[in-house]
């Protein structure tokens, strides 16, 4: 026996909001269907899924039904839209659809397939009158007349209507399939002259192509939004802003804020009139289908991600603003480390922020054996990282020039010395690449050493110092010192 | 035998753990997170760091003391025991940082590097690290978020202290000295000071916290061992240079021409010229 469902969904929100009208609404619950299930019909005004084949994977009826209502109910709230969504099942796709009609004009009647209404079946609608003064009220009086006079007198549809309605003809429609890419494009409301602006258009493309995302059971990875500018100015007729994102995603709001972030910072040359959407790539996922069911992953995911808050501030303060650290193998204290945009490392942060929960375990039982101010040696740490607790841990950007007294340096006041030297062979260090230093190197410049103090400060701070000196100590009369650290 | 406070007989027996009396060191209600230092924890409300609230540590400069008190108590903190259902935040997010943070010394101090973020502030938009730090305390990810804010105001901070403890974060912020006579939403207050002592290199000052004034600050060492024994070691060997070094050479080349006795060699060596001839 099939199993069939009949939705229709209606906007009860006033219709001043004007979000979605009664046929985006349609087509956004079917392609949400098309998540349950590839036989997704529209029909009339209704959404008809035979939802057979799929009972097993969702865990039978009940759950499927369940389901379809938990996403229905959280797409519509989060795009602040009222819906009142009628539900009905059935063993045929019309007495799904008969019994969902029956439901809207009579909530609380509940009869058997027999003692259905006779207008609840679309094809007698044409012949509604004559059928009502020959005494049809049910599909029951309609299935008891002769087939033979009701093909010559109404037409062959009703026959064909009935048959498919008692389950004696297959059940196909023309069922809906989704476009390969999602591309829409709208007009505005209103000419819009700032880039905010184009937000509340932004929002309407996004539910459709959070609905297009949901049937196709896959997560936006990257998307380009175009604007289309006012032809009467000199400028150019579009503008595009593509935005990706590391983490594929079914929902949308994390995207909905990089587009936000992106638009507050674009200048319009023009007016903009409408407004289009592309979805550039999707991953498939592969869980999302049966695993989403699950109420309690909802509860967990509370406030963002770190890929969420590394793309968010990287739009908004730009990339470079937000770093992550890398290792290098270098002996030079400055090459030693590299601070990336954190958006290329994105995917190793995102790893590395939330542990499994043994290796955690594991690391601090280890880690609780030792003592604070224990050895470095054990650490857990990358391959070609040196940890040094004489290092200091604050390192400047570019070392500082102190102004000297005598032949020692002064910041800010006196400084005494603790500890060194150091001596580190730092080649190249002038040169700003590899290349550079290359090119250094052929013209035979002196190498240069570098000696490494510790000193403290009148202020009971230690300071890494170094001063140059090259290889021929005659050309040196005194010490170039640098402030290059400090022991925080 | 001392008198009972006639308090403790006009009110209530108070058993209640909600009730803090002024007088005693706050239970934070919150949960905290170890310093790390045993005399630290002892002083602070709760033993140790409170999540869910803004801790604000003045300075004399940014960039000087930070790592050597924060490291043991930010290690504590990203390495969590997860609990079922919540995996445990592991970022730690640094907001406006005066100088480079270097890997190489933090790791030794048992940071995990790879989960620092370092946030820089947009030029010209001075609101953007407020903005940022805002953003890094809703992110589920993060841990702890240590904010250098040198232009932060009242208002500013007590939008943080909310949203720290919306959140449930380890919030930190540095602030310079001049911050000391502004009132300040943040409950508990440091100031840190560098120190020249045997015992340790930085002082802390507790400027408010839930319980009584703290009237003496505390001295902490945390310098790691290495460096520490580093230190010792250089002022030993000075000491025996100077020690094996003194002997040879008169006395006076090594005393500072404004010590007292300075006079009374010179005097005397004139004395011992006058003799000889």
């Amino acid at each position: 026996m099939r199993c069939w469902i009949a939705l229709r969904t209606s906007i009860t929100t006033e219709p001043s909001s004007g979000l979605m009208d009664k046929l985006t609404v349609q087509r956004i619950v079917a392609s949400m269907a098309l998540g349950f299930t590839p036989r997704v019909a529209l029909v009339d005004e209704a959404v008809l899924m035979d939802v057979t084949g799929s009972l097993r994977l969702f865990g039978g009826l009940a759950r499927l039904m369940a389901l379809l209502d938990v996403r229905l109910t959280s797409f519509f709230d989060t795009h602040h839209v009222a819906v009142h969504t009628g539900r009905a099942q059935g063993a045929t796709s019309l007495i799904a659809l008969g019994r969902l009609r029956l439901q809207a004009e009579s909530p609380a009647a509940t009869k058997r397939v027999a003692e259905l209404p006779m207008h609840t079946l679309s094809a007698v609608l044409p012949h509604h009158s004559v059928l009502e003064r020959i005494g049809c009220r049910t599909w029951d009086d309609l299935l008891r007349l002769p087939r033979d006079g009701v093909a010559r007198r109404f037409g062959a549809e009703l026959l064909e209507a009935l048959d498919r309605a008692r389950g004696s003809t297959p059940d196909d429609y023309e069922w809906l399939v989704l476009p390969e890419a999602f591309e829409e494009k709208i007009e505005l409301e209103a000419l819009a002259i700032h880039g905010p602006e184009l937000m509340a258009g932004v929002e309407r493309l996004l539910a459709g192509l959070q609905a297009w995302l949901l049937g196709r059971q896959s997560g936006l990875s990257a998307l380009r939004l175009t604007w289309h500018l006012d032809r009467r100015r000199d400028v150019p007729p579009t503008g595009e802003l593509e935005i990706r994102t590391a983490s594929p995603a079914q929902d949308l709001s994390h995207m909905a804020r990089l587009v936000a972030e992106h638009l507050a910072q674009q200048q319009l040359p023009a007016p903009v009139h409408s407004l289009s959407l592309q979805s550039l790539a999707t991953e498939l996922l592969v869980d999302s289908a049966a695993a989403t069911a699950s109420l309690l992953m909802q509860a967990q995911h509370q406030g963002d991600s770190a890929v969420e808050l590394v793309e968010r501030l990287s739009a908004r303060l730009g990339d470079t603003c937000v770093q992550a650290w890398q290792p290098c193998a270098d002996h030079r204290p400055e090459h030693m480390q590299r601070w990336t945009p954190a958006k290329i490392a994105i995917k190793s942060i995102a790893a590395t922020a939330r542990k499994n929960w043994s290796s955690g375990q594991n690391y601090m039982q280890k880690w609780q054996k030792k003592t604070f101010a224990g050895p470095a040696k054990g650490v857990k740490s990358m391959p070609g990282t040196q940890t040094d607790a004489l290092y200091p841990s604050w390192l400047l950007p570019e070392p500082q020039r102190l102004a000297t007294e005598g032949n020692s340096p002064v910041y800010q006041g006196k400084l005494t010395r603790l500890a060194g030297p150091q001596r580190l062979e730092a080649t190249g260090w002038l040169a700003a690449s590899e290349g550079a230093y290359q090119a250094h190197a052929e013209r035979h410049t002196p190498p240069t050493m570098r000696d490494y103090y510790v000193y403290r400060s009148e202020q009971g701070s230690l300071l890494w110092i170094y001063s140059v000196r090259l290889e021929k100590p005659v050309l040196q009369l005194r010490h170039n010192w640098y402030l290059h650290g400090f022991f925080a | 035998m001392p008198l009972p406070n006639p308090l403790d007989r006009a009110l209530p027996d108070f058993t209640n753990a909600n009730v803090w009396r002024a007088g005693e060191v706050g239970s934070a209600s919150a949960q905290t997170v170890a310093t790390g230092y045993e005399a630290l924890d002892a002083v602070l409300p709760g033993g140790g760091w409170p999540q869910g609230a803004l801790v604000e540590m003045l300075q004399p400069q940014a960039g000087q003391q930070e790592w050597g008190l924060l490291t043991p108590g930010l290690v504590l903190a990203v390495n969590q025991p997860a609990t079922l259902g919540d995996p445990g935040a592991q970022l730690t997010a640094l907001v406006g940082a005066p100088y480079l943070p270097f890997g190489a010394a933090l790791s030794a101090r048992h940071l995990d590097m790879r989960r620092l973020i370092s946030i820089h502030g947009k030029p010209g938009h001075p609101n953007s690290l407020l903005w940022a730090t805002r953003e890094a305390l809703q992110c589920a990810d993060v841990a702890a978020v240590l904010a250098w804010l040198p232009d932060a105001r009242s208002a500013h901070l007590r939008r943080l202290q909310i949203a720290a403890h919306a959140h449930h974060k380890l919030l930190f912020v540095f602030r310079p000295l001049r911050a000391q006579n502004e009132s300040s939403p943040a409950p508990l207050r440091l100031l840190l000071q560098g120190a020249v002592e045997e015992g340790g290199n930085l002082l802390v000052h507790v400027l408010k916290r839930r319980g009584p004034p703290l009237a003496a600050p505390l001295l902490l060492d945390t310098r790691p061992a290495r460096l520490g024994a580093l230190l010792a070691a250089s002022r030993e060997r000075a000491r025996l240079k100077r020690e094996e070094t003194a002997p040879l050479f008169p006395l006076s080349q090594f005393l500072p021409v404004t010590s007292p006795m300075s006079s009374v060699h010179a005097l005397l060596d004139r004395i011992a010229h006058l003799d000889h001839h």
